[in-house]
């Protein structure tokens, strides 16, 4: 499959451990160029970098908290600089917190996921937008999760059905530009590391009886953001092993 | 039909007009004790509770900033000591985050997200733990025809607040709370100043299988029914009253 994304460049968020790190392994893959965020300043970033470079890519890193509207302003300025272009932004939207009762969530926390994963998302996709629709070319892809269509602990839940809104915002508002916009949203799929308490250990009852695989989402990215997926946009794929039929 | 909601207190927030106005005199009808709150013109709301009090319950008002958390709790605390307890929440009150994805300005986005998302979370946490003691309650957010035929400053903040809704559904159901969204279309309403423009975003008014626009009462007949008994096993859905603008 030539997915026509050898030297197209791609911006993702959030570009450390699990989802953001394999996914932009995915991208690196296929011949596209990176340039990978994170709001933390620690190594992972720096790993993430370090393995798509060996696959081959060009990847600046810079860290950016996406609430913050300086950052984001400044990290696609860095983008523009670097490579001239941004083709396609994954956006990933992660904050981790403690998943809580609703009664147990205090206003500080409930607004500082909000503003992380909601606003920020809304930011980033803001300041790329200018660019891609001088381009007359933009892939936006955002990562969800099963917790908004399930409805699991109250903040997980707004912020990733937040999110699907904002993809169908985007894809309504912005397709004349050629631009698309789709959410993944993954259910069931390991992320060593990470604990949730949500996260159901994969039964018999599943369609799919075991953990999904992190390449199996970067897989979806990619053929997302391929040439070939033009006609896609607003919508959710929702790898989750069967637990949940949109 | 019978709402079974003769005595029930009602919370609703932006009571002043339009759909908050419509409620309030729609479960006044149902025989529901009201408490109604909004952060703008009290003229406006006094003329609700007077409008509602025709109907012969009782009405509490209350000037209440629902972005606020100090506010929504005393305002609840007061509704609480005032009427024993709250047993339908009517998250009414918003605002409009209006224009495409790059005309929505900082100031604008933080405005709608507090109204249509921190304050559904803030008046929803205010008032459960007292809807679990009574083992019974009803929340009704409101959605949109945004969510669905795609808008990016209300269709990010109105599918936020149906996940926060989800998430009550699933973590109240075991003390028969249930909670859901109404998702209006094209509905004639008077606009705040500052929140003018045109029918609700994504809409052809005429090119929608019922070509005219709503009423606010064609979306309260939903709301009480959410609210009623009838609707007791019905939780963590959106429900859209939108002339056919949309096939969910």
């Amino acid at each position: 499959m030539n997915t026509g994304l050898d030297r197209k460049i791609v911006l993702v968020t959030e570009a450390v451990r699990n989802f953001g790190r394999i996914t932009a392994l995915g991208f690196a893959k296929e011949g596209a160029n990176l340039l990978l965020a994170s709001a933390d300043t620690g190594e992972q970033l720096a790993q993430s970098a370090h393995q798509a470079s060996e696959l081959g890519a060009k990847v600046v890193t810079a860290q950016c908290d996406p609430s913050d509207q300086v950052q984001v302003d400044a990290l696609v300025q860095k983008c523009l600089s670097e490579f001239g272009r941004i083709d396609v932004l994954l956006n990933n939207p992660f904050l981790p917190l403690e998943a809580r009762s609703l009664e147990d969530i205090s206003f500080d926390q409930w607004r500082e996921k909000m503003e992380f994963e909601v606003t920020g998302s809304v930011q980033v996709c803001q300041a790329v937008l200018p660019q891609m629709v001088r381009q007359e070319w933009g892939r936006i892809i955002s990562y969800g999760g099963l917790a908004g269509f399930q409805g699991s602990d109250p903040m997980t839940s707004a912020s990733e059905l937040g999110i699907v809104g904002l993809t169908r915002g985007i894809a309504r508002e912005y397709g004349k530009y050629n631009i698309t916009a789709n959410c993944i949203c993954p259910g069931g799929v390991e992320s060593p590391g990470q604990s949730h308490p949500y996260s159901v250990p994969p039964g018999d009852e599943d369609p799919l009886p075991r953990w999904g695989t992190p390449d199996e989402l970067a897989f979806l990215a990619v053929c997302l953001a391929s040439e070939d997926a033009a006609y896609l946009t607003g919508q959710c794929l929702l790898p989750n092993g069967g637990k949940y039929f949109l | 039909m019978n709402t079974g909601l003769e005595g029930k207190v009602v919370l609703i927030t932006g009571a002043t007009r339009n759909h908050g106005r419509a409620s309030a005199l729609a479960f006044a009808q149902e025989g529901a004790n009201l408490l109604l709150c909004t952060r703008q013109s009290m003229d406006l709301l006094e003329e609700t509770a007077q409008l509602a009090s025709k109907s012969g319950v009782r009405v509490v008002t209350g000037q209440c900033d629902v972005t606020d958390e100090g506010q929504v709790d005393s305002f609840v605390k007061m509704g609480q000591a005032e009427f024993g307890r709250v047993d339908v929440l009517v998250n009414n009150a918003a605002w409009r985050a209006r224009g495409e994805l790059l005309s929505i300005s900082s100031e604008d986005w933080a405005a709608a997200m507090a109204v249509n998302l921190h304050a559904p979370f803030l008046l929803c946490k205010a008032v459960v733990r007292g809807m679990a003691e009574h083992r019974w309650g009803r929340i009704i957010n409101y959605s949109g025809i945004a969510p669905f035929r795609g808008a990016s400053g209300q269709g990010t903040l109105k599918m936020a607040c149906e996940g926060l809704t989800r998430a009550i559904a699933n973590e109240y159901g075991k003390y028969n709370i249930t909670a859901n969204c109404i998702g209006p279309g094209s509905i004639a309403v008077a606009r705040t100043p500052g929140q003018e423009g045109g029918p609700a975003e994504g809409s052809t008014v005429l090119d929608i299988p019922i070509p005219r626009q709503g009423t606010v009462e064609e979306c309260t007949a939903l709301v009480v029914f959410l609210a009623s008994e009838m609707a007791s096993y019905i939780t963590g859905q959106t429900y859209l009253v939108n002339g056919g603008a949309h096939f969910l």
